[in-house]
Formats: structure tokens, C-alpha cells, sequence
């Protein structure tokens, strides 16, 4: 058992994965003798060489579509977008040849392959290296949508995400990289795609939340606690599938629902968790769920800590579906 | 991973970036090339069989278009010697293919049963890609046929990756990917040869320039004299390349892909070809191309071409192309049969393949639409 920071565990899995099975591969910028800019990489390319820890040329486009025909021919790819917000070159190949590859060959060709990414703000990046993209991967069938906010989640569903047989996005909130530490076990563990952890229980009302906003989400529970209102938290950790059965589970026991993440709000994920609630609970509700979102600016330079999710603009939110 | 060690290219017949288009039959059917012809007869006249197979059936596809069976069609007359050329220099079922929308009669060269060629087009139950596509996009898992995209260049990137995991495995297999002239203004086209040729990968990207990117011309599409000279932008060698010419077509790729799988990285061929009908059945190329020009190409029909070869060497009759006519035209219209026979897809299939495995948001749609059905 080590203690662990979030970019750790996941360098170490990669190592893991790769000893596993030499069908996985990492591709991308920087991944080779600079260990990738976030050091997500290090050492890799000095144990595995050069012909399954490639440094790319500087596109997107070809890192992701490369992946997908390294993938189709039957390696397990692990290609590494340097931020999330430069996924835009490369998204062509995510949502026409990645996403849809199954889907169009009748199921003869697949693409098992990861596109990590470090996503989101707080880290004075400017609006092209803060920014939290899940939402256009969500809206994109036939792929599976990961964002991870600990260092024992980042290890077991990075596993899971190496060994699924579809494309993943994986998001690594690059806020949350070094924020803490973690003991990580050594074993081979994996996190399964699509379950929700619940992070506190609770029984007055739930604070559904995933990645870069998870530790203000958290602090707001404290609060909470210390104000006597039993706050239950669940992390979702996986968007697509997103795990309907324990935000179900959970809003049906506590009949208030506060929503929080850090991407824009609008036509966001949280909107559609937010519906399906509203479709399955509504009489059993107290309180209309109210959502906690980034707000639908770019992202700013200047308002980095005031963009994201704040643990006061949460408890405004509780207190409003508290109070209804 | 092992590394296999690979033969060094003894010969090379061809030079890159030639001012003429490299032709190894004149108009009338004269080998010109200077070098020995290897090719037995069986292959000589395979290689007219699969041009005749490939415009008859673009000429089916009409029909099916015209008596309402299908919704679409690309034509291919006038591709015929560029893309069953190719076909031919790729090792069959072990090299892999990256087709574009136009190169059916890249897949019917490479063996793609026609049955499936025709349920794929009309999206019946005989297409192995269960109906997921609209007519002429070509794929084949047994056959290492990549499935086609309609997004132009999309497939590009792709087939680097494949070459490279054919590199980096030491298969000894070679990825050939196809596109048209309009591909070559695509990022994507840039990004993927030149990652291709950092990793010197065993790839060969073949033009297809048929001049027009729908009704934008080759002018409009690029400065450069060829495409083939785009080449010295990645560090690889360019063929220019007549594509009308079968041989020619034949040759050139086949020597790029022996260089690409002895090791000696990829190449772009470009096969000069002229799209005889409109981009496609929603298109009216009457509005932007003279009928002077298309029938100045139709004259220089690759079909005839090959057949003055074949008939100066002895290997061509109007009595087998009578004979070959009517097998082809009976085998289609018994592949158009059998593929309709096998009747419409199951509306559920639209819910199989999304992923490997079913997920719970899908399964509840999938209930939604039977419940509806029923």
C-alpha cells in the first residue's frame, strides 16, 4: 500500500496495465522522455521503449485517430490529450471513427481504446486550459464518459477503462492531480464503469456531484453536518453509463436533490440527470431538483475560483430545496 | 513484441515525382513499360473480369437506385483501373484496406461476396454490417476491409494507426488507404501521413483524383501541379500515376507496397482517374462540367484500354466478353436476390453494437420502441 497523489496512481496503473498486458500502449504529446506535461507518464517510456510509449507529432487528430486504428488491429491504446480543451482537433475521430466504429461495421471492427484527459479549472489556466468538456462526449453514442476526483478511483477505473472493450473518455481533474493523497492498494483492483460511490450518508437531502468540484461538494456536507442537516453525497465518477440506479436509490430516501459540477449548465449532464429525477421521483419529491453548475461563459482568467462551483453557492442551493 | 526482420526492396522500377502521370499501356493497348511484364495470364485477365464486374455494377446500382430500392449511389466508372489495381497489389485477406465511399470496386476486387456488396447497399439482413450505413460504404472483417466513413479523410488517421500496430507487432501486413482529391484539403489527410511517415509506418495512401470534390475542381481544391508532389511536404516519395491504366495502377502500388512492408516507410500514389457520372445520385454535374470534357475522358476508357492489351497478347475475344457479360450480369442479379431474400433488419438492431455490452439507458429505449411496435 502506497500513499499516493491522483497523477501518481494513475502513471503507476498505466505501468501496471502495460506489465499486464502487452497489447496496451501510450500515445501522445510529451508522454515519452518528458513524461507527459502532468508527469502521468513518467518512467513509462524508460521500462517499455519507444514502440509502446510514442511521442506524437503535435495533433490531436492523429493521436486519436491513430489510436483508433492501433485499436481496431488489436491493441488496447492509451493515447493522452495534453488538456481537455484540446480535444477539439481530435474530435472528429472521437465522435465519427472512434464512437461510431462498432455501431457501422455491424460489430465486426471496435475500438478498444482510452483518450485520458486532464479537464477542468482551478488552476489560473485561462479558458483553453480550464475547461470541462464531458458534456459533448455524453451526447456522442457509443462512447463511455469517466470523470475521477480520488487517487483510489483514478487507479481502479483507469483498469477498467484499459480493459473495457469500447472507447473511453477518461477525465482527470487536473485541480485534483496533487490536492491529496491517498493510500492506493497495491493490488489489481478495478472500479466498475457506471457505479456512483456514495461519499457521505445522509438523510435530508443528496448532493450528487463528480471530479473537480467533489472537494467543495464535500466541504458543503460538513457544513451541512455542523448545521445538523444530514447531507447524503454521491460521487458519480461515471457519466456514461451514469449510475441511475443509486441517485434513484438516494433521492428516493432523502426527496431533495442538489446538483454540482463545474462544466457550463447549459444542455450539461447534470440537466439530464436532473430530468430523469424529476420523470422518476416527481411524486415523491419535496423540492424541485436545483443544479450547481459551471456558468455559461468561457472559461475566465481572472474569475478562475469564482467560475467553479463554491462551497457557498452550494449551501444556497441545499438551503433552497431544504426550505421549499 | 518481436520485430521481424525484413527483406530489403531489390528492385524499384518507378521514380517519384514524375512531370508525366506513369503509364505502362499506351492508348492502344501497347505495353510501354521498361521493364519485363510478370503477370500470368490468369491474372491478366482477372484484372478485366473485376473492371467489367465493377462497371457493371456501377450500372446496377442505377437501376437499384431508379426502381426505388436504394436511397444512394457514388459512381465509380472511370475508377475502375485505379482501384481493382490496387486491390490486386494488396495480399488479399492479410494486408488491410481503408475505402472510402466510392471504392466498391475496391471490395469487389478484394473478394467481398456481392451478395453482401448488394445487401449493404439495399441494408438488408445479407449486409455483415446489419444495415448500420446508407449504400456504398464497403467493409468486411474477414477480409481486412476497414469500415468506410462518409466523413471525408475521417478513415486517414486511422489507417496510420493500424500500420503502426502493424509495425510495432512485426505482422508483416500493409494498411492501403484510399480517398479522393477533395481528402487532400482535410487536416486530417495532413495530420495522418505525416505521423505515417515520422514512424515510417507500412502504409501506402492512394489518391483516387478524379479532379472534382463534388462540383469544386482541382483548381479550386490545391495549387499544386499533382498531388503526388504533396509528398516531399512528409518526406516520403509521390507517384504520379495514370489511373486510367490498370498496369500502371497495378505496378506502382504494388511496388509501394512492398517498399512500405520491407520497412522502408509509407508512400502517396496518386492514380489521375475522371468520374464519369456525378458525385452521386443527389448530385447534377450537368451545372458544373461540360459534356465535352466527361466524354473527352470517356475516349479514354481504362476498359478499352486494357481490352486492346489483352486482345494484342491473344487474351481478349468478343466471344468471352459475351461469355464474361453474362456470368457477371447473372451473378448480380443473383446476389441482388439472395441479398433481398434475406429480408429487412429487425428495428431493434438499431439498439445492438453501440457497445460491447448493453447499457441501461439503451435497453430502456430499445423497450420504449418495442413497446411501440407491438
Amino acid at each position: 500500500m502506497a500513499t499516493l497523489t491522483m497523477v501518481q496512481a494513475i502513471a503507476r496503473t498505466l505501468a501496471e496495465e502495460m506489465s499486464r498486458d502487452e497489447r496496451v500502449v501510450v500515445l501522445g504529446e510529451d508522454v515519452g522522455k518528458r513524461g507527459g506535461v502532468f508527469l502521468a507518464t513518467e518512467g513509462l517510456l524508460e521500462r517499455f521503449g519507444p514502440d509502446r510509449v510514442i511521442d506524437t507529432p503535435l495533433s490531436e487528430a492523429a493521436i486519436i485517430g491513430a489510436a483508433v486504428g492501433m485499436a481496431a488491429h488489436g491493441l488496447r491504446p492509451v493515447a493522452e490529450i495534453q488538456f481537455a480543451d484540446y480535444i477539439f482537433p481530435g474530435f472528429d475521430q472521437l465522435a465519427t471513427q472512434a464512437a461510431k466504429l462498432r455501431y457501422r461495421s455491424g460489430g465486426q471492427f471496435t475500438a478498444p481504446m482510452v483518450v485520458r484527459m486532464p479537464s477542468g479549472g482551478g488552476v489560473r489556466g485561462g479558458h483553453h486550459h480550464s475547461q470541462s468538456p464531458e458534456a459533448h462526449f455524453a451526447h456522442t453514442a457509443g462512447l463511455k464518459v469517466v470523470v475521477v476526483s480520488t487517487p483510489y478511483d483514478a487507479k481502479g477505473l483507469l483498469k477498467a477503462a484499459i480493459r473495457d472493450d469500447d472507447p473511453v473518455v477518461f477525465l482527470e481533474p487536473k485541480r485534483l492531480y496533487r490536492a491529496t493523497r491517498e493510500e492506493v492498494p497495491d493490488d489489481d483492483y478495478v472500479v466498475p464503469i457506471g457505479k456512483a460511490a456514495v461519499r457521505r450518508e445522509g438523510t435530508d437531502l443528496t448532493i450528487i456531484g463528480y471530479g473537480t468540484s467533489m472537494p467543495e461538494v464535500l466541504k458543503a456536507g460538513d457544513e451541512l453536518a455542523k448545521a445538523g442537516i444530514s447531507a447524503e453525497i454521491l460521487d458519480l465518477r461515471s457519466l456514461v453509463p451514469w449510475d441511475i440506479e443509486a441517485v434513484m436509490r438516494s433521492v428516493a430516501k432523502t426527496g431533495r436533490v442538489v446538483l454540482v459540477a463545474d462544466a457550463p449548465r447549459l444542455s450539461g449532464v447534470l440537466g439530464e440527470i436532473a430530468a430523469t429525477i424529476a420523470e422518476e421521483l416527481f411524486d415523491q419529491m419535496l423540492a424541485p431538483p436545483v443544479r450547481v453548475a459551471g456558468f455559461d461563459t468561457p472559461y475566465p482568467y481572472a474569475q478562475d475560483k469564482l467560475y467553479l462551483p463554491t462551497v457557498t453557492r452550494i449551501l444556497n442551493a441545499a438551503k433552497q430545496v431544504l426550505e421549499y | 513484441m518481436v520485430r521481424e526482420t525484413l527483406p530489403v526492396m531489390e528492385t524499384e522500377w518507378f521514380q517519384p515525382f514524375t512531370e508525366q502521370p506513369i503509364a505502362l499501356l499506351s492508348e492502344e493497348g501497347e505495353w510501354i513499360g521498361d521493364f519485363p511484364l510478370d503477370l500470368d495470364e490468369t491474372l491478366l485477365r482477372q484484372l478485366y473480369r473485376d473492371m467489367l464486374a465493377v462497371r457493371l455494377m456501377d450500372e446496377r446500382f442505377t437501376v437499384l437506385l431508379r426502381t426505388g430500392k436504394i436511397s444512394f449511389t457514388a459512381p465509380m466508372a472511370g475508377h475502375e483501373a485505379a482501384q481493382v489495381g490496387v486491390a490486386h497489389a494488396l495480399r488479399r485477406g492479410h494486408d488491410w484496406a481503408f475505402p472510402y465511399y466510392r471504392d466498391y470496386g475496391l471490395a469487389l476486387a478484394l473478394g467481398v461476396p456481392l451478395v453482401e456488396i448488394f445487401g449493404q447497399m439495399i441494408g438488408t439482413r445479407a449486409d455483415p454490417n446489419k444495415g448500420r450505413q446508407m449504400p456504398c460504404h464497403p467493409s468486411s472483417r474477414p477480409l481486412n476491409i476497414f469500415a468506410a466513413a462518409s466523413t471525408v479523410a475521417s478513415h486517414i488517421p486511422p489507417a496510420t494507426g493500424a500500420a503502426l500496430s502493424m509495425k510495432i507487432q512485426g505482422t508483416g501486413q500493409v494498411a492501403v488507404c484510399t480517398f479522393g482529391d477533395g481528402a487532400t484539403s482535410e487536416g486530417d489527410w495532413y495530420a495522418a501521413i505525416n505521423f505515417a511517415a515520422v514512424q515510417r509506418v507500412p502504409a501506402v495512401f492512394v489518391c483516387e483524383n478524379n479532379r472534382y470534390a463534388i462540383s469544386v475542381p482541382y483548381s479550386c481544391q490545391t495549387a499544386t501541379r499533382t498531388i503526388a508532389e504533396k509528398a516531399h511536404a512528409f518526406g516520403i516519395p509521390g507517384y504520379h500515376v495514370d489511373g486510367m491504366d490498370v498496369l500502371a495502377s497495378y505496378y506502382v502500388s504494388r511496388e509501394a507496397i512492398e517498399r512500405a512492408r520491407a520497412g522502408h516507410g509509407p508512400s502517396l500514389v496518386e492514380l489521375v482517374v475522371y468520374r464519369y457520372g456525378a458525385h452521386s445520385s443527389a448530385d447534377d454535374d450537368s451545372r458544373y462540367r461540360p459534356r465535352e470534357e466527361v466524354e473527352l475522358w470517356r475516349q479514354r476508357d481504362p476498359l478499352v484500354r486494357y481490352q486492346r492489351f489483352l486482345a494484342r497478347h491473344g487474351l481478349w475475344s468478343e466471344e468471352w466478353e459475351r461469355q464474361l457479360r453474362e456470368e457477371i450480369a447473372r451473378e448480380q442479379a443473383e446476389a441482388i436476390e439472395a441479398a433481398e431474400r434475406a429480408g429487412e433488419v429487425p428495428a431493434e438492431w438499431m439498439f445492438d453494437d453501440v457497445y460491447a455490452e448493453p447499457l441501461w439507458h439503451l435497453e430502456r429505449q430499445r423497450a420504449l420502441l418495442r413497446a411501440e411496435l407491438q
